[in-house]
């Protein structure tokens, strides 16, 4: 028999349909049932309209859609022979602010979905805290509003660099909201410092500390999660940043990869049309994020982690929390090395002198965010955006389950919706 | 006989000081020839303005704000562009004609000698009841679709220095016809170098 | 809502077409948890709520104040049930209704998917074509891509302290939206004196005149209640993208429209002809101060 389950408390709305084997998942589908077509909204304005409207696909990570755009907008600038330099201040901004992103995102997934869905198991009792959650997102998207004026919705990059030109004091005060945040989290969150947090090597070392995330390990450990949500044990990353490596994995072992080969094909979805599409390299599928990211990065505390549990629920639940704080360290360097007195923003030849195709890729808080834009004479001809949690959370068949799939078949149904949202699901980029 | 006022007054120093001044040059015009002109004394000449600068100033203003007003009572008919571009040439044309002193003390003395003016008349300040008026019947034309969107001054000194050359050709009696022959090729010349492009 | 010590009143957020960013915006609120804690929250789509989406869509509560967040398509379906059950249902015995965002208020970014279906509560666009048009004297618009968290608090301060709300012709409150986005800018002065900015990511100059700014058109109080506590679209460098109008959105954002080098819109309520006189004037001056870099840090090195 099928049962439906809708699941909202993510972002946007998904329905999973089981087919339960003696109270087991013996396979499930994905639907995202809405349906947007922003896409289509691009087609015929000027490319640097793209620039207001993708941050509208997503109100949790905005600016990496922003970035995406910029980027497909700057290669179609060099596919039509106007190459555009851009300083290192403003890349530096760039990956500031969009690693700011990341961690408002990570904390609110920690304290908004994982928590509150572990404490949904019976025998574990976590405090629920969802405003620490929103309390530390809202110091780091401060941080980033001083580079980028708002969040949500900014659009403070643009072909050649970014609009704002910080000074000092501003610099200053990033910093200091940076240290607000770290302040927050050693206290309320890790119960250790930054420091020590990023130096664990093994998970031995959370037996040490007492805090939320001491107290989320040992629930992962109680529910046997280190046993379960086992995926292909494929990754893949795609976005080129400093915090991560573009390549594919087969668990740790690292491969090249070519972003040509990426292509997306129609969900399997028997029981309800989904507009997502299915995204895959070279015909497979790949899980994408935190782990991803920090396996290509060669750490040491995943890496150990990984030796054990493997892909396993647990190893991809502790990633996105760890990548939270290492990515927290990551902007505290990254704001020393702006250099101001380097341009913001350089010129670049008139939009309407450039008829090309262009691609952008970033690591969005859930993977691989790819734009692809086709210019001509500066407007736009065609726009394809292909989402994290399309790689993630595709709706394939038995035979060939996405990492989302494969990692619910075998486990109850509690366990399941347990381990989807570990993927950290956004159903409404999926559904651009 | 009535009482002439202060204002009529002024308005006739200001009228002998453009006929002089277009004339015979700023330099060469003085004060004395300007009052006696109109039949007043130095002395109360200066209780109207205290200096011949001051009065050059007054006259670009007087004629800015001259053209100004006909050309806003053009921008505010519900007419079309082109008819507009027929109503302004024949208006200055009759300007130049009428009032051809206007125009003389326009092109003579305020474009020849700008250090009279000095900062007080720097940019546009001065002629800017007029000119304020040119971009609204620009941005007006472009907004209808009727006229190219391109750059102001390009747009401006085909028309103001096609009229202005007219006008000059006037002035020496180089032309064959009267200037009002000439309003309505003129007119479809410049409605056509500004007109919308496919 | 009848506010007495037991019962608190009763707010329930529901979902159109969204991208999430209202909510997403709303939890950056400083004083999230105070405001938080003077309401029972029946249903929102990332805070822990007293019912679950099965049970709000179910039909069977009531809320004392709704909002709604993203673009109206009756369509459009929360578990399975349209939009157009469930909005009434809510809306019919609310005693207060905010539309929140330019979505809910206007159709906004999601409103040319379906023109002839979609729409805010109240206004299609500028018309008055929502499904709420009957309540309108219940219905608060908050427009904005996304709201300011603050002007969401703002209201609901005002609703709980019983105060009357001053609204604009388009359903706003003034208290949030009677001044212009333009009003507290940091290049208010060059602005005043006509200094165009001589390119995108400078701190000096104004982008009125040909970075599309639109704050001198648009109701809104960024300029003067920060986002995020610390900053806005044009203090950064970014135009003004008139995100709290009906006509939002728009093309072209990072352009002005000028016809013939002259701007096509000028400051609201401003005549064209008031605006060229004076601009015209202003930008006869050069003042010094304000053609320099404000700090030259090449200068030192
Ligand atoms: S940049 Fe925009 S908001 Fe700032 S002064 Fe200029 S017009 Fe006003
Ligand atoms: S500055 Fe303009 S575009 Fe930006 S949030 Fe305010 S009203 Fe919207």
């Amino acid at each position: 028999m099928i049962t439906k389950e809708i699941i909202d408390h993510i972002e946007g709305e998904a329905s999973l349909y089981f087919e339960m084997q003696e109270k087991r998942v013996d396979f499930v589908t994905v639907v995202f049932p809405h349906f947007r077509g922003m896409e289509n909204m691009l087609k015929g304005k000027s490319a640097l309209d793209a620039l207001v409207i993708t941050p509208r696909v997503c109100g949790i990570c905005g600016h990496a859609h922003l970035m995406a755009t910029v980027r497909a907008i700057e290669d179609a600038y060099k596919n039509s022979g106007h190459p555009i330099e851009v300083s290192n201040k403003a890349q530096n901004m760039r990956e500031l602010t969009l690693t700011l992103e990341i961690i408002q995102n990570h904390l609110k997934w920690l304290y908004l979905v994982l928590i509150p869905q572990l404490n949904n198991f019976e025998n574990i009792t976590l405090s629920l805290t969802p405003l620490k959650g929103a309390y530390g997102a809202s110091l780091a998207t401060k941080a980033l509003a001083i580079l980028a004026g708002q969040w949500p919705h900014s659009s403070y990059m643009i072909p050649g660099g970014v609009t704002s030109d910080p000074t000092y004091i501003e610099l200053m005060q990033l910093r200091a909201h940076l240290e607000k945040l770290s302040d927050f989290l050693e206290k309320e969150t890790l119960g250790t410092t930054v420091q020590n947090f990023l130096s664990f090597e093994s998970c031995k070392n959370f037996n040490k500390i007492a805090s939320d995330v001491s107290s989320v390990e040992q629930a992962l450990f109680d529910l046997r999660m280190h046993k379960k949500g086992f995926s292909h044990d494929d990754f893949i990353v795609l976005g080129e940043h400093r915090f991560t490596q573009i390549a594919k994995s087969r668990a740790t072992r690292l491969y090249n990869v070519d972003i040509t080969k990426v292509h997306v094909e129609d969900a399997f979805s028997p029981q309800e049309k989904s507009y997502a599409k299915n995204a895959l390299y070279k015909n497979a599928f790949y899980e994408t994020g935190p782990l991803a990211r920090l396996i290509s990065k060669d750490v040491k505390l995943i890496k150990n982690m990984h030796r054990r549990y493997k892909d396993s629920n647990y190893t991809r639940a502790m990633a996105r929390i760890y990548e939270m704080v290492y990515l927290l360290q990551h902007s505290l360097d990254l704001v020393k090395e702006i250099d101001i007195t380097q341009d913001s923003c350089t010129k670049s030849v008139t939009l309407s002198k450039v008829t090309a195709q262009g691609i952008g890729v970033v690591e969005a808080p859930r993977g691989p965010l790819i734009h692809k834009i086709k210019l001509k004479e500066g407007i736009i001809e065609r726009y394809e955006i292909i989402t994290p949690t399309q790689w993630n959370i595709s709706s394939g068949t038995k035979l060939k389950p996405s990492p989302a799939q494969k990692a619910m078949i075998g486990l109850n149904k509690q366990e399941a919706e347990f381990v989807f949202r570990t993927f950290d699901v956004c159903s409404v980029c999926t559904t651009h | 006989m009535a009482k002439i006022t202060k204002e009529e007054r002024k308005n006739g120093i200001i009228s002998a000081a453009l006929a002089l001044f277009s004339q015979q040059g700023f330099y060469v015009t003085t004060i004395p020839d300007i009052a006696q002109k109109v039949g007043m004394s130095v002395g109360n000449f200066y209780n109207y303005f205290s200096s011949k600068e001051i009065l050059a100033k007054e006259l670009i203003l007087y004629i800015s704000d001259y053209l100004g007003k006909n050309l806003r009572e053009i921008n505010m008919k519900e007419i079309t562009t082109e008819e507009k571009i027929q109503e302004i040439v024949s208006m200055y044309f009759k300007m130049a004609s009428d009032k051809p002193e206007m125009i003389e003390y326009f092109l003579r003395v305020y474009l020849s000698n700008r250090e009279v003016f000095g900062s007080d008349c720097a940019g546009m300040i001065c002629v800017s009841s007029f000119v304020t008026e040119m971009m609204i019947f620009f941005e007006e034309g472009v907004a209808k679709g009727d006229l190219h969107n391109q750059d102001f001054f390009s747009a401006f000194g085909l028309f103001m220095g096609y009229l202005g050359g007219m006008v000059f050709l006037f002035g020496e009696a180089l032309l064959p016809e009267p200037l009002k022959e000439y309003e309505e090729s003129i007119s479809l010349n410049i409605y056509n170098a500004l007109k919308h492009r496919d | 809502m009848h506010l007495n010590t037991e019962t608190k009143p009763k707010l329930l957020w529901l979902q159109g077409v969204t991208c999430n960013g209202n909510s997403h915006s709303f939890l950056n609120l400083e004083s999230l948890e105070q405001l938080l804690d003077k309401f029972e929250l029946l249903y929102h789509p990332l805070l822990a709520s007293t019912f679950s989406l099965s049970e709000i869509t179910s039909l069977q509560n009531s809320c004392d104040i709704l909002i709604f967040e993203g673009t109206y398509d009756p369509e459009f379906t929360r578990n399975n049930i349209p939009l157009k059950e469930i909005l009434p249902y809510y809306a019919l015995h609310a005693e207060h209704i905010i539309a929140l965002g330019t979505c809910a208020s206007f159709g906004g970014m999601f409103q040319s998917l379906a023109p002839e279906r979609n729409s805010g509560l109240l206004y299609k666009v500028e018309e008055e074509g929502g499904p709420l048009i009957a309540y309108k004297k219940r219905v608060i618009n908050l427009s904005g891509c996304p709201v300011h968290p603050e002007w969401l608090a703002t209201t609901l301060q005002m609703l709980l302290a019983k105060h009357t709300i001053v609204v604009d012709d388009l359903q706003r409150p003034r208290e949030l939206y009677s001044s212009l986005a333009h009003h507290g800018c940091t290049r208010n002065e060059y602005f005043e004196w006509k200094v165009d900015t001589k390119g995108f990511g400078l701190k000096e100059g104004c982008l009125f005149y040909e970075q599309g700014c639109r704050a001198p058109l648009t109701h809104a109080s960024c300029n003067t209640i920060l986002w995020n506590e610390v900053s806005s679209k044009t203090r950064v460098g970014t135009p003004c993208f008139g995100c709290t109008e009906p006509s939002f959105p728009r093309t072209n954002y990072f352009q002005t429209k000028t016809n013939m080098s002259i701007p096509q819109d000028v400051p609201l309520g401003v005549s064209k002809r008031a605006y060229l006189t004076v601009a015209g004037m202003a930008k006869t001056f050069h003042i010094k101060r304000l053609e320099g870099v404000l700090i030259d840090y090449k200068r030192d090195h």
